[in-house]
C-alpha cells in the first residue's frame, strides 16, 4: 500500500519537475541562439560600414581638387562620417542595445543625407564626374551601400525573430529573470522619404 | 579503406554503441530497482518489526520493477531525446554553446585569414561545401573540433591559441584532422554520444531534486532523500561508464583521423609539429570553458587534462600519437614561445595577381568556358572513384591553385551575403542577350533593383571564369549565403527558381547548381528533416538506377549504339545478377525531373548501395574513355546528393 503510494507521489513530483526543467533549459537556449544570431548579423553590417567609412575620406579628397566654392558640403560629409564611425564603434560593442542603435541610426541617416548632397553637387562639375578615381569610388560606395542595406535587412529580420520570441508567452517568463533585454532595429531613413511634401495652393 | 567502408564502419560503430548503452541502461534499471527495494521495503519492514517478526523481503516484485523500469527509461529517453533535439540544430549549436565566435569571412586579421584560406582549400580539395569556421576566443591552448550531422551543417572550430601559435603547415594538419572526422562520419556518432550521456546525467539531476524533497508523511521522512542520494550515486556511476565508452570509442577514432590527415596533406611534419607544440605549451590543449567536458571527445587534443589511469582520456597520449606519425620522435617537447607568431608567406596568397587556371590536363588551357562541346576535357575513369572522400596532396595543391585563380573581387563577393547571392545569380545568367534581359527583369521583380545592379556588376567577371572553377566558386559562396535571414533565403530561393526557368527549360548546369545550393542551405533555414535509411538492398532501386545510368549515357553520346554500350558498362558494374533487370530507358523518360526523383530515392539507401550506384555511374560516364564537362557536372551532382564528397576532377594517374 505504502509502496504504491510512494511510487505515485514520486511520479507526480518528479515528472512535472523534470518537464519544467527541460522546458526552461530549452527556452533559455533558444533565446541565447536567437541573440547570437542577431549579434552575428550585426557583425556583417559592421564590416560593410567600416569599408564605407574608409572610402569616404578618399572620395572627399578627390572631390576637393575640383570643388572650389562649396567647401561646407565637404566638411559636413567628413563630420557626418566621423560621427557615424564613432557611433558604429559603440554599437558594435553592444549590438542591439537601444541607445547605441538609435545613435547609429541617426548618424547613418545624417551621413546618407550629406553624401546625397555631395553627389548632387558633383553634378555641377563635369570634370569631377568624369574623373576615373571619382567614378570608381562612387561605384564602390554605391555597391557598399547596397551591401549595407542587404545586411541590415538580415539584421532586422534576426532582431524581429528575437524580439517576438522574447515577448511571446511563455518564453517571456524566462526572458525577464535571465536578463534578455529587447533589441533595437537598425533603420536608416532616406532623406527624400523623410522630407515633408510641400503643399502649395 | 575507402570512404564508403569508413562510413559503413561508422554506422556499425553506432549500432555497437547502442548495444553497449542498452546493457548500461539495463544495469542502471537493476541498480535503481535494488535501491528502491532496499530503501522502501526496508523502511516498511522496520516499522512492522515491532508487531511481528520481520517478513522476508520479496526480492522480485514485478509491480515495483515495472514502475522503476518505466520511470528510469522515461527519464533517460526524455533527457537524451531533448539533448539530441537541441544538437539537431547542428554544429552551430555546439560551437556557440562553447562560446565560439564566428570568424568573419572578410576578416582583415592575417591569422584568421590564414585559417579561412586553409579551410577553404581543404574543402575544395575534398569536394565538400566550405564549413563555417568558429574561434574560441578565450582559449589559449591549442585545440580544435568539427561538429554537425552532415557535411552541409558542419562547423569547424579552433581555439585562439592554435590560430596564433601554429604555422600554416601545422594548421593544415589540424584542419585535415578535423575534415577527416567530417568525412569519416564521426560527427554524428559524437553528437549521439553527447545525447545519451546527457540522459544518464538527468537521472542524477533528479536524484539531487529528490535529496531536498520533503515527504509529507513524517514516518517516511527519510525515504525520498535517501532514494535521491542513491539516484545521484547510480547516475554518476552510469555517467562514469558512459564516459568510459565515449573515451574508448574516441581514442580509436583519433588515430584514424590523424592517419587520414597525413594522407590528405602528405605532410606528417605539419601534424606532428602541431602535436609537439601542444606538448611544449604550458596550456597544452586544455580548455577553460565549463561545457568542455561534455564535448571533450570531439576535440583535436585532450581537452580535460590527464585522468586516472588514462581510462577516461578521450585521446591517446600525445607521444603515442606523434610516434605513430613520426617514428623518430624522442619524446621531448620543445618549449613554445607563447608570444612568437611565426610569419610565413602563404603558399597562395588570396589577393595575388590572378594566375591562369590550372589546366585539367596538360596542354588544356582556359577558354573552354561558354564553348561547351569544343575541346571537351577528358579524364581517365580509374583516376576518379578511388578519390571519393579521399582528397590527396595533389587535390590540395590543385584546390589552392583553383582558389588562387578566382579573381580577388569574386572571392571577396563570395564572402558576404549579398555578394554570394549575386554570384549565384550571375552564374545562372545566360549568354544569350534576349534570355539574359528576361532573366534580369525577373530578378529585379523577385528581389530589388539594387541586387540586380550588383549582379550586372560582377557578371563580366563571372562569365569569363573557366567551367571547372564554377562549382568550386559555389562551394566558396555557401558560408556567405548562410548569413541570409530566413526571409532573404525565401527570396533567394524564388529568385534562383526564376532565373533557372527564364528560358523555358532547365539545362544541366542550372539543375546541378540549384540542387547543390539548396541541398546545402536548406538545413540552415528550414527545420531539419532527418533522412532515414529506407533501402538496404539494390532491388527496389533498380528503376532509379536505370534512369540515372540512361541519363548519363545520353549525356555522353548522341549515337544510340554508344549510348547502349555505355549503359551496359554501368549495368555490369551494378552486378551481373542484376543486369537482366536493367534496360535502357528512352530519352524522354529520363529527363532531369526523373533523374531528380531517382536521386532522392537513392539518397535514402545505405552507404554501400550508394557506392555501387556511384561506381556504376562512373563506369557509364567513362565507357567511351573521356569524361566531358557536362558528364562531370552531372556526376558531381549525383555524388553530392548521395553524400559522397567528390574531389575536383583532375588529370593524371594518382
Amino acid at each position: 500500500m505504502i509502496k504504491g503510494l510512494i511510487i505515485i507521489v514520486l511520479v507526480a513530483v518528479v515528472v512535472p519537475v523534470f518537464f519544467i526543467l527541460m522546458w526552461l533549459i530549452s527556452a533559455y537556449n533558444r533565446l541565447v541562439a536567437l541573440r547570437n544570431r542577431y549579434k552575428n548579423a550585426f557583425a556583417q553590417i559592421d564590416v560593410q560600414l567600416k569599408r564605407r567609412y574608409d572610402l569616404i575620406p578618399n572620395l572627399v579628397e578627390t572631390a576637393k581638387g575640383y570643388i572650389k566654392h562649396e567647401r561646407g558640403t565637404l566638411e559636413a560629409v567628413i563630420a557626418a562620417r566621423n560621427a557615424a564611425s564613432a557611433a558604429n564603434v559603440r554599437a558594435a560593442q553592444n549590438p542591439g542595445e537601444a541607445a547605441a542603435m538609435k545613435e547609429l541610426s541617426g548618424a547613418e541617416t545624417a551621413l546618407t543625407g550629406t553624401l546625397g548632397r555631395l553627389f548632387a553637387l558633383s553634378e555641377a562639375y563635369p570634370d569631377l564626374k568624369a574623373n576615373t578615381t571619382m567614378m570608381r569610388l562612387m561605384e564602390e560606395l554605391t555597391s557598399t551601400e547596397n551591401k549595407v542595406a542587404f545586411a541590415r535587412q538580415a539584421y532586422n529580420d534576426a532582431v524581429m525573430g528575437y524580439n517576438t520570441t522574447r515577448e511571446s508567452f511563455p518564453t517571456n517568463m524566462v526572458a525577464g529573470p535571465f536578463n534578455f533585454g529587447p533589441a533595437e532595429l537598425f533603420v536608416v531613413e532616406k532623406p527624400e522619404e523623410k522630407e515633408a511634401p510641400k503643399v502649395s495652393f | 579503406m575507402d570512404f564508403f567502408e569508413r562510413q559503413a564502419q561508422a554506422h556499425r560503430h553506432t549500432k555497437l554503441l547502442v548495444v553497449y548503452f542498452a546493457c548500461g541502461v539495463t544495469l542502471l534499471i537493476l541498480a535503481v530497482y535494488a535501491a528502491v527495494l532496499v530503501l522502501f521495503t526496508g523502511v516498511s519492514a522496520s516499522h512492522s518489526r515491532r508487531s511481528a517478526e520481520a517478513p522476508a523481503i520479496a526480492l522480485w516484485q514485478p509491480q515495483l520493477f515495472f514502475g522503476v523500469a518505466v520511470g528510469t527509461l522515461a527519464v533517460i529517453a526524455i533527457g537524451s531525446g531533448f539533448k539530441t533535439l537541441e544538437l539537431a540544430q547542428g554544429g552551430r549549436a555546439v560551437a556557440t554553446s562553447l562560446g565560439g565566435r564566428l570568424v568573419d569571412p572578410n576578416t582583415d586579421d592575417p591569422d584568421e585569414r590564414k585559417l579561412l584560406n586553409v579551410v577553404e582549400e581543404m574543402a575544395i580539395a575534398a569536394g565538400l561545401p566550405v564549413p563555417q569556421v568558429y574561434i574560441l576566443p578565450e582559449e589559449k591552448g591549442i585545440n580544435a573540433f568539427a561538429a554537425g550531422h552532415s557535411p552541409s551543417d558542419a562547423v569547424v572550430t579552433v581555439t585562439e591559441g592554435s590560430v596564433r601559435l601554429l604555422t600554416r603547415d601545422e594548421l593544415q594538419g589540424v584542419i585535415g584532422h578535423e575534415f577527416s572526422h567530417i568525412l569519416n562520419g564521426d560527427m554524428r556518432l559524437n553528437l549521439r554520444l553527447m545525447g545519451i550521456i546527457f540522459g544518464i546525467v538527468c537521472l542524477a539531476v533528479i536524484g539531487r531534486v529528490l535529496l531536498y524533497a520533503r515527504s509529507g508523511r513524517s514516518r517516511d521522512k527519510n525515504a525520498l532523500p535517501l532514494l535521491g542520494l542513491a539516484l545521484i550515486v547510480i547516475g554518476w556511476v552510469g555517467v562514469l561508464f558512459g564516459r568510459l565508452i565515449q573515451a574508448a570509442v574516441s581514442r580509436q577514432r583519433e588515430f584514424l583521423a590523424d592517419a587520414s590527415s597525413v594522407q590528405f596533406t602528405r605532410n606528417p611534419a605539419g601534424l606532428a609539429g602541431a602535436l609537439k607544440k601542444i606538448g611544449g605549451l604550458s596550456y597544452g590543449s586544455r580548455l577553460e570553458t565549463a561545457h568542455a567536458e561534455e564535448a571533450s571527445h570531439m576535440f583535436f587534443g585532450n581537452g580535460m587534462g590527464e585522468s586516472f589511469f588514462h581510462l577516461m582520456d578521450t585521446h591517446p597520449p600525445l607521444a603515442e600519437r606523434i610516434r605513430a606519425i613520426d617514428p623518430s620522435f624522442d619524446g621531448s617537447f620543445p618549449a613554445v614561445d607563447e608570444t612568437a607568431v611565426e610569419e610565413q608567406p602563404p603558399a597562395v596568397s588570396a589577393g595575388a595577381r590572378p594566375m591562369p587556371f590550372p589546366p585539367l590536363l596538360p596542354g588544356m588551357g582556359r577558354g573552354q568556358a561558354g564553348a561547351a562541346g569544343v575541346a571537351a576535357p577528358f579524364i581517365a575513369a580509374q583516376a576518379l572513384t578511388p578519390h571519393t572522400g579521399n582528397p590527396t596532396t595533389a587535390h590540395l595543391e590543385y584546390a589552392a591553385q583553383l582558389r588562387g585563380a578566382i579573381p580577388a573581387p569574386l572571392q571577396a563577393a563570395a564572402h558576404e551575403s549579398l555578394g554570394a547571392c549575386t554570384l549565384v545569380y550571375a552564374l545562372l545568367l545566360s549568354d544569350d542577350d534576349d534570355v539574359r534581359a528576361r532573366q534580369l527583369d525577373g530578378l529585379a521583380q523577385a528581389t530589388s533593383p539594387a541586387v540586380c545592379q550588383e549582379t550586372m556588376r560582377i557578371w563580366p567577371q563571372v562569365e569569363v571564369i573557366a567551367a571547372q572553377a564554377k562549382l568550386p566558386l559555389v562551394d566558396l559562396a555557401l558560408p556567405g549565403l548562410r548569413h541570409l535571414s530566413a526571409a532573404q533565403f525565401q527570396q533567394f530561393r524564388a529568385a534562383v527558381q526564376k532565373l533557372v526557368e527564364a528560358d523555358g527549360e532547365i539545362n544541366l548546369f542550372e539543375y546541378v547548381l540549384q540542387k547543390i545550393v539548396l541541398r546545402h542551405l536548406e538545413p540552415s533555414f528550414l527545420p531539419a528533416r532527418k533522412p532515414i535509411i529506407q533501402y538496404y538492398s539494390l532491388k527496389p532501386l533498380m528503376p532509379d538506377c536505370a534512369v540515372l545510368l540512361s541519363a548519363l549515357a545520353y549525356v555522353g553520346s548522341e549515337e544510340l549504339e554508344k549510348v547502349q554500350f555505355a549503359f551496359r558498362r554501368g549495368a555490369q558494374a551494378l552486378g551481373p545478377e542484376l543486369q537482366p533487370a536493367l534496360t535502357l530507358v528512352p530519352q524522354d523518360a529520363c529527363d532531369l525531373e526523373q533523374v531528380d526523383a531517382a536521386l532522392n530515392r537513392l539518397s535514402l539507401a545505405v552507404p554501400q548501395i550508394k557506392k555501387n550506384a556511384l561506381d556504376a555511374c562512373v563506369q557509364t560516364v567513362a565507357a567511351d574513355g573521356v569524361i566531358e564537362e557536362s558528364e562531370a557536372e552531372l556526376l558531381r551532382a549525383i555524388a553530392d546528393t548521395l553524400d559522397c564528397p567528390m574531389p575536383p576532377f583532375m588529370a593524371g594517374p594518382q
